[in-house]
């Protein structure tokens, strides 16, 4: 038997392989024209490509999202995360710092306005150069106007002209007292010979 | 049809068909076609129905009465048609309705069971159709594997590299089940004193 015959019709023909093609081709497909009904409808693949685009545009367009509200939440965080530090950071100490006021006649009698400083000691402790001072309250002068500023300062001389007054005055009872007590003078000096 | 195979081959490897009609990356004609037909072409189809007829008609011999098979062929392929926008790898066309065509074999037995025992007695008055018939029941009494392979090869004439490329069977197989079935199919014919 010639296996290569049977396999691809090539060498030598098999007589009886051969004999069974020419019986059998009797029965081989006659061709015959495919009748396609006109009604017929021939469906289009469905092509996923549209959808894949609409898909990634939407994904694209969360990520960017996402990355700007990230942007803008980064942006406004400093004060916020300050502001929390120095109101819940447990070990913080409160501190009230007299800051520089200028005083006119009517603010003499008043106390100096005071400003709260939050120092974290937690911090502190670790490194002191680096101590985080979280928040200063701005002076009050800072938004003064010229003509106040003007008046401030007159203000302020008009302090100093009083203060040096009153010391010159504590000077001199000071050596009035010092000048009216001799006894205690000769008190203090040794005696000679 | 092999006259249509050598025209379609002849038109892939001509160089203008080949730039206008072949998209790059794709080599099978079946490629060409299922897209073509996919994109409303219609006619086309009529040539892959050339193409592929014959491996239909030998699958369906191998299973179903003679008498059924021309009909049933033609409604495979008006349902593959129908049906072509699901087929996913255009290239695996012939694997694919060769799947089709051997479950409408099995429809056929099943609806045939609830209503009429079809017999094979339309047996033709012409002698050879005759004896081509008798040894086509011995075919059929072989296992599924060799009866198929055997009626490609000895009925519709295609080789064993054919049938390979046709059905989507891997060409040792195909050799495999062509010896056996033949070695069977002599035993068969010894003992009926045929041949």
């Amino acid at each position: 038997m010639n296996e290569e015959y049977l396999w691809d019709k090539s060498g030598k023909p098999d007589p009886q392989v051969q004999q069974l093609e020419e019986i059998l081709g009797a029965l081989r497909y006659q061709p015959r024209p495919l009748e396609i009904p006109r009604e017929l409808v021939v469906a289009r693949r469905r092509s996923y490509i549209p959808i894949l685009m609409i898909a990634a545009t939407v994904a694209l367009a969360l990520l960017a999202a996402g990355l700007w509200l990230r942007m803008q939440s980064q942006k406004t965080s400093p004060s916020s995360v300050v502001e929390t530090k120095s109101t819940v950071a447990p070990g913080g100490i409160r501190e009230d710092v007299p800051t520089p006021v200028v005083a006119n006649d009517e603010t003499l009698n008043q106390r100096p306005k005071k400003v709260s400083v939050r120092i974290n000691h937690r911090n502190s402790s670790r490194n002191p150069l680096t101590a985080s001072v979280s928040r200063v309250k701005k002076p009050r002068e800072a938004g003064l106007k010229p003509n106040e500023r003007q008046e401030a300062v007159i203000a302020k001389e008009q302090l100093m002209m009083a203060l040096r007054l009153a010391s010159e005055k504590l000077n001199l009872a000071q050596r009035r007292t010092q000048l009216s007590s001799p006894a205690n003078l000769i008190r203090n000096q040794h005696k000679v010979g | 049809m092999y006259e249509l195979e050598a025209t379609a081959d002849m038109l892939l490897r001509t160089p203008e068909a080949k730039t206008s009609i072949e998209p790059p990356g794709e080599t099978t004609l079946e490629v060409v076609l299922v897209k073509a037909v996919l994109e409303g072409d219609r006619d086309v189809f009529g040539r892959l129905y050339d193409l592929y007829a014959p491996l239909v008609h030998g699958i369906l011999l191998a299973r179903v009465p003679r008498a059924e098979v021309d009909d049933l062929v033609q409604d495979i392929f008006l349902h593959a048609l129908r049906k072509l926008h699901t087929l996913r790898d255009s290239a695996a066309f012939g694997p694919w309705i060769a799947m089709i065509a051997r479950n409408r074999a099995m429809d056929f037995y099943r609806r045939s069971r609830d209503t009429v025992e079809v017999t094979e007695d339309l047996r033709s008055t012409d002698s050879s159709i005759s004896r081509a018939t008798e040894i086509l029941d011995l075919i059929r009494g072989l296992p599924e594997a060799y009866r198929e392979t055997l009626v490609l090869r000895l009925v519709e004439g295609m080789t064993g590299p054919e049938i390979a490329g046709r059905t989507g069977l891997t060409p040792a197989s195909v050799r495999v089940n062509l010896h056996r079935g033949m070695k069977l199919l002599r035993e068969k014919l010894g003992s009926r004193e045929g041949l």
